[in-house]
């Protein structure tokens, strides 16, 4: 049975290119078929708001890639609903379908994988 | 036990000298390492084009050296390397660029490799940031 | 099955370890190296919310981090780790999340 990977992404869209880095990670497991699920924290939560304009600040739009991710499979996309509401998100729409997880359910959903790489 | 270990620093960074150590506890400790995978900044780690001053220590030419003689599966990320100016002759020559500073022992790859790495490991871990 | 989380940046200055005080579950260990150790130091807002982190876990430190930057840990709940004792704790806890 494959190992199982959780891609922890805590950097906000542009404020480097961690953000686009770990969507590569997820990518490529996808094109392998493995297992990979993702969890945006922190300001990594800034990468799911809908309605953005990266083209203003000549960045590239990671929104493209992240709707790609359920076509390569990886469908298990998860969001801190905590750290949304720190940063005044709770009510906003978010650009792509992911679960919302209070901190009890991040801290149970670690324990589900083999592998956890946070970016 | 089999580990990856996974490199996101530039040598100046103290992650990647720990990364260093641990790896190199790693190893006298019995265990196995599977891949050393540089990504992000770590592929920075891999240029031979480093000059550190006589006082200081020279992480990157010490990653070599510890790659080099236990013969290690070094793996840098060709994307992330290329983005960063990290290059070996095949790309050097398809872009057209001046050099050639991947350093010896070190692999242009992609992050399927990482990904393959994570097959085989008991453990993964990640050394970044600062 | 519990993780061993590594972190490795300043407490006041990065929201590594308020983060990672949020995920962690019973059981699991904290590894502080580079500067997080100075959530070591007595008194500071970064020690007491190592205190005040209502699950169970255990604490850790790499050793020369500590000594190189004077810390006292004698009267705090920390192993300190050299290398080799670094490794054994990878391979004793399930998985290992590295925070950068």
């Amino acid at each position: 049975m494959a190992q199982s990977v959780l891609l922890i992404s805590r950097q906000a869209p542009w404020a480097g290119i961690a953000a686009a880095e770990a969507l590569d990670i997820a990518l490529a497991a996808g094109a392998f078929d493995l297992p990979l699920s993702m969890l945006f924290m922190d300001d990594g939560v800034f990468q799911l708001l809908a309605q953005q304009q990266p083209q203003i600040l000549e960045q590239k739009d990671l929104s493209a890639n992240l709707q790609a991710l359920p076509m390569f499979g990886i469908e298990q996309l998860y969001v801190a609903q905590q750290c949304l509401s720190e940063r005044g998100l709770a009510d906003s729409s978010l650009a792509i379908e992911a679960e919302r997880l209070d901190d009890l359910q991040i801290q149970q959903l670690i324990r589900q994988f083999d592998h956890v790489i946070t970016l | 036990m089999k580990f990856v270990i996974n490199v996101l620093s530039a040598s100046t960074a103290p992650s990647t000298r720990r990364a260093l150590r641990f790896a190199q506890a790693l190893l006298a400790s019995g265990h196995e390492i599977v891949r050393v995978f540089f990504y992000q900044d770590g592929v920075l780690t891999a240029s031979n084009n480093i000059v550190v001053a006589q006082d200081q220590q020279d992480i990157a030419q010490q990653w070599q050296a510890f790659i080099t003689e236990h013969q290690l599966d070094a793996v840098v990320c060709i994307a992330a390397a290329l983005r960063r100016g990290v290059l070996d002759q095949a790309e050097a020559q398809r872009y057209q660029r001046d050099a050639v500073n991947l350093a010896e022992g070190y692999q242009l790859s992609g992050l399927g490799q990482l990904h393959d790495g994570l097959q085989q490991a008991d453990r993964l871990i990640s050394f970044g940031g600062e | 099955m519990t993780t061993l989380h590594i972190l490795n940046s300043s407490p006041a200055n990065t929201a590594q370890l308020k983060s990672c005080l949020r995920v962690l579950s019973v059981g699991d260990g904290i590894v502080l190296t580079g500067e997080a150790v100075q959530a070591l130091r007595a008194g500071s807002a970064a020690v007491q919310k190592l205190s005040a982190c209502e699950h169970a876990y255990r604490l850790y430190a790499l050793q020369e981090d500590v000594q190189a930057r004077a810390i006292d840990t004698a009267e705090m709940p920390v192993t300190l780790l050299d290398y080799p004792a670094f490794v054994a704790l990878c391979v004793e806890y399930a998985r290992v999340n590295s925070w950068t």
